[in-house]
C-alpha cells in the first residue's frame, strides 16, 4: 500500500556499514516533489551509498526510506516503475546504437509509448541516433544515460554524479539537460562533488561527509548561515604583497602560488587592505571580491576541501 | 515472466553479437575445427593400414609372393629394406617401428612342406622392433594372426572354429557419426556456459547490472533471455557443424526432434551452471578460468571425444555423474542407433539436472548490491 504524502523521498536514521567500516551513518531528511535535491560531499563521503540505497540498488544496514510512500526494502518492484536511475560510472551495450538502447530500456518498463524522439531531442543527441555506445564520448554516454532514466517517465529522478569525469563543455550540456528536468517539474535527486552543480541547480543541498550530513538548506541558505563574508583575491608579482596583508592582521592564502585568497568580513577591509599595499609600494595585477561558495561553506564546515582527496575510507562510496 | 522484457534481452543479445562479427566467427568455427581435424584423423581409422618395412634376405619367389599376400591382406602397406642393409640400425635410422626379416632358406622350407609334406621344415621369421612405438603392438598382433592364418593354411585341416560379426547397428557406421553427436553437445556445453559467465561478468564488471536492477525486469525474464538466446547460437552452430560433417565426411545421421531437445537440455544445464559460476566470479579473467575449470574435465570425461570404456573404472563412474555424459549418450542413442526409449532416458536424467540448476541459477543471479 502506498501513501501518497508532500515528501518524494524520506529518509530517517540511515546507516549503512561494510564491515567496520560505516559508511553512512544515521541520516535523514526529506525531499519535496518537484525538488531538485543534491547530495553534496567530496569522493568516500557516502554519497553514493546513500542515493543507492534510496534508489533499491542497495539494501539499508538499519533506518528506514520511504520513496513515493513506499518502503524501499519492501515495494522493490512497485517502486523501480516510478523512479529514473542513472547509476555512478553508468555504461551501456557497447554494440546497441541510441535508439535502440532507448527502446530497449523502453521496453523494460513495457512503455509502449515513450516518446524516444522527444527523450533523443531532449538530451540533444538528435545526430547520434544510428551510433553505438561504443563510439560515444563521455558527455554523450552521459546524456544518453539521463534519456534512459527518463524512459518510463519517472516521478523521480536519481542521477549519481552525472557530470564526473566530463570535460567543462560536456559538463554544461548536461547541465543544461538538467535544467530541462526542472522546468518539467521532475523531482530530481543527485549526487555531486561539484559545488558549482549544487549551487546551479540545487533547490536544496545537503552537504554529507564520513558519511553523515552536516549542513542542509538552499545554497543561499547555507552560504549565508555558514560563511558571511566575502573573500578577496588579489594578483601580484610583488612578493611583498602577501607578507604586507599579513602584517595588517588579516590571514592571507596563497592559492595556485600566484592568488592570494583573504577573507574580508567587515565592510572596510578591502579598503583597508589596498591601502595598505599601496603605502608598502606594491602593485597589482588584478583584483577580485566574490562572495564565498559552497566550496569554502564545506571548507569552513569540515575543514578539508571538496574536491581533494577521499575523506571516508576505500569504499566508502 | 514477461515476453516483452525476455524479448527485448533477445535481441539486444542477438544484435550484439552479429555486430561484433570476429567472436561470433570464433564461436561457430572452434567445433567446426574439431571436426574437420578429428574427423580426418580418424577416418582413416574406420581403414587401417599400417606402414610395414619387410626385409627379405630370400629372395625367391615365395617369399615374394608371401609379401605380396600380406599387402593383398589389405592391412599393410608394404616397404622393402634392401637385404644388403643391417635391420636394426634400419629401424633406429629411419625411425620406423617394425621390419619383418623372411630369412634365407624361405622358399625352399615352404616348397619343402606343401609339396613333400616335410613336417620338420619350418621357417623363422623375426620382427625388429622399437617397444616405445604405441602402434607397435597392434602390427605385431596383426602379423600374428596373418602367420597363424598361414600356418592353419599349410596344415592342410580345415579349421575347426570359424567366426562371424554381427553389429547391432543395421548399418555400419563410421567413427565420425559416433563422433559428431559428442562434439555438437560439448560446443553447445562450451557456448551456453562461456557464454553466459563471460557475458554476465563483463555486465558486471561494466555496472550495465547495477542499472538493470533499477529497472522491473526480474531475475527470471534475465535468465530465459540469456537461455534463449544460447539456444540460437547453439542452433546456428549445430546447423554449421551438420553441414560441414554432411560436405566434408559424408556423415549420415539421423536428426529429428531429439536434437533440439538435447540441445536445449544441455542450453539450460549450462546456463544455469553458467549463473551460479558468476555470482562468485568478479573479474572477467577468473570467470574464463572458472569456466575452463568446469568445461575441460567434462569434454574429455564425459565421452565427447573418445568412449569412456577406454578409460579405467572409476573414471567411467565419475564420468557418469557428468551432465555432458547423458547429453553426449542421448544425441548418439537419437542420431546413432535411433533408439528412442534410452533417448528418453537420458533426456529425462539431464533434465531434472538442467531443472535444479536454472533454479539454483535463478537464486544464484544478483542484482541488488551490498546486502
Amino acid at each position: 500500500m502506498t501513501t501518497e504524502t508532500e515528501h518524494a523521498i524520506e529518509v530517517e536514521k540511515l546507516t549503512k556499514r561494510y564491515g567496520e567500516l560505516l559508511a553512512v551513518n544515521d541520516i535523514s531528511f526529506t525531499v519535496n516533489r518537484g525538488e531538485m535535491f543534491a547530495l553534496l560531499g567530496p569522493n568516500g563521503a557516502g554519497k553514493t551509498t546513500a542515493v543507492e540505497i534510496i534508489d533499491t540498488i542497495r539494501t539499508p544496514t538499519s533506518g528506514k526510506v520511504t520513496l513515493l510512500g513506499m518502503d524501499v526494502t519492501k515495494k522493490k518492484y512497485s517502486i523501480v516503475r516510478r523512479i529514473g536511475v542513472l547509476p555512478q560510472g553508468f555504461s551501456s551495450f557497447d554494440r546497441i546504437t541510441v535508439r535502440e538502447t532507448l527502446q530497449y530500456y523502453s521496453r523494460l518498463y513495457c512503455c509502449r509509448n515513450t516518446d524516444i524522439d522527444g527523450l533523443i531531442n531532449l538530451v540533444n543527441l538528435k545526430d547520434k541516433t544510428k551510433e553505438q555506445y561504443k563510439n560515444l564520448s563521455g558527455g554523450l554516454r552521459q546524456r544518453l544515460g539521463i534519456a534512459i532514466a527518463l524512459v518510463n517517465d519517472p516521478e523521480v529522478v536519481f542521477l549519481d554524479e552525472p557530470t564526473t569525469g566530463l570535460d567543462p563543455r560536456a559538463r554544461h550540456e548536461v547541465w543544461k539537460v538538467l535544467q530541462g528536468l526542472k522546468k518539467e517539474g521532475k523531482t530530481v535527486f543527485l549526487t555531486t562533488h561539484y559545488m558549482e552543480e549544487g549551487e546551479l541547480l540545487a533547490d536544496t543541498v545537503a552537504i554529507i561527509s564520513r558519511g553523515k550530513i552536516i549542513a542542509m538548506g538552499s545554497p543561499r541558505e547555507l552560504i549565508e548561515n555558514n560563511a558571511n563574508y566575502q573573500i578577496l583575491t588579489l594578483q601580484s608579482v610583488d612578493e611583498i604583497v602577501f607578507e604586507t596583508v599579513r602584517k595588517i592582521g588579516f590571514e592571507p592564502v596563497l592559492n595556485n602560488g600566484k592568488n592570494i585568497k583573504i577573507r574580508v568580513e567587515h565592510s572596510d577591509d578591502v579598503q583597508k587592505i589596498l591601502n595598505a599595499i599601496k603605502d608598502a609600494g606594491a602593485s597589482l595585477l588584478s583584483l577580485d571580491v566574490r562572495k564565498p561558495n559552497l566550496e569554502e561553506v564545506f571548507l569552513k564546515l569540515t575543514g578539508e576541501a571538496l574536491r581533494e582527496g577521499p575523506v571516508g575510507g576505500k569504499g566508502a562510496e | 515472466m514477461n515476453p516483452r522484457v525476455v524479448g527485448a534481452n533477445l535481441f539486444v543479445k542477438l544484435m550484439s553479437v552479429y555486430r561484433e562479427k570476429t567472436t561470433m566467427f570464433f564461436a561457430l568455427a572452434f567445433p567446426i575445427i574439431l571436426i574437420l581435424v578429428f574427423g580426418t584423423i580418424f577416418m582413416s581409422q574406420d581403414n587401417v593400414n599400417f606402414h610395414l618395412c619387410v626385409q627379405d634376405l630370400d629372395q625367391s619367389k615365395s617369399s615374394k609372393e608371401s609379401i605380396k599376400a600380406l599387402e593383398l591382406n589389405g592391412n599393410f602397406k608394404i616397404t622393402e629394406v634392401d637385404p644388403a642393409f643391417n635391420a636394426t640400425q634400419y629401424v633406429r635410422d629411419n625411425k620406423v617401428n617394425l621390419v619383418l626379416v623372411i630369412p634365407k632358406g624361405f622358399g625352399i622350407s615352404l616348397t619343402r612342406r606343401k609339396v613333400f609334406n616335410d613336417f620338420r621344415a619350418s621357417v623363422t621369421v623375426t620382427y625388429i622392433y622399437d617397444p616405445s612405438s604405441s602402434s607397435v603392438s597392434t602390427k605385431i598382433d596383426i602379423l600374428n594372426g596373418v602367420l597363424a592364418g598361414v600356418n592353419q593354411e599349410l596344415s592342410g585341416m580345415p579349421p575347426f572354429i570359424k567366426s562371424v560379426t554381427k553389429s547391432i547397428l543395421t548399418r555400419k557406421y563410421r567413427f565420425i557419426e559416433y563422433f559428431i553427436p559428442g562434439i555438437i553437445a560439448m560446443a553447445v556445453m562450451t557456448l551456453s556456459l562461456f557464454g553466459t559467465v563471460n557475458l554476465n561478468t563483463e555486465l558486471r564488471q561494466k555496472g550495465i547490472i547495477r542499472k538493470l536492477s533499477t529497472t522491473p525486469i526480474t531475475r527470471i525474464d534475465w535468465i530465459l533471455s540469456d537461455i534463449l538466446y544460447q539456444f540460437i547460437i547453439a542452433v546456428v552452430s549445430t546447423t554449421a557443424m551438420l553441414l560441414v560433417s554432411y560436405a566434408v565426411f559424408n556423415a549420415s545421421l539421423h536428426i529429428n526432434a531429439w536434437l533440439p531437445a538435447f540441445i536445449l537440455l544441455d542450453v539450460f544445464a549450462f546456463v544455469g551452471i553458467g549463473m551460479i559460476l558468476t555470482r562468485f566470479v568478479k573479474e572477467a579473467q577468473s570467470a574464463a578460468a572458472a569456466a575452463n575449470a568446469i568445461s575441460f574435465p567434462m569434454m574429455f570425461l564425459s565421452g565427447s571425444f573418445f568412449p569412456i570404456e577406454l578409460m579405467p573404472g572409476f573414471l567411467q563412474t565419475f564420468a557418469k555423474t557428468l551432465p555432458l555424459y547423458y547429453v553426449n549418450e542421448g544425441l548418439r542413442a537419437s542420431m546413432v542407433f535411433v533408439d528412442n526409449m534410452t533417448a528418453l532416458r537420458y533426456s529425462a536424467i539431464i533434465g531434472v539436472f538442467a531443472a535444479v540448476v536454472f533454479i539454483l541459477g535463478i537464486i544464484a543471479t544478483k542484482w541488488e548490491e551490498g546486502k
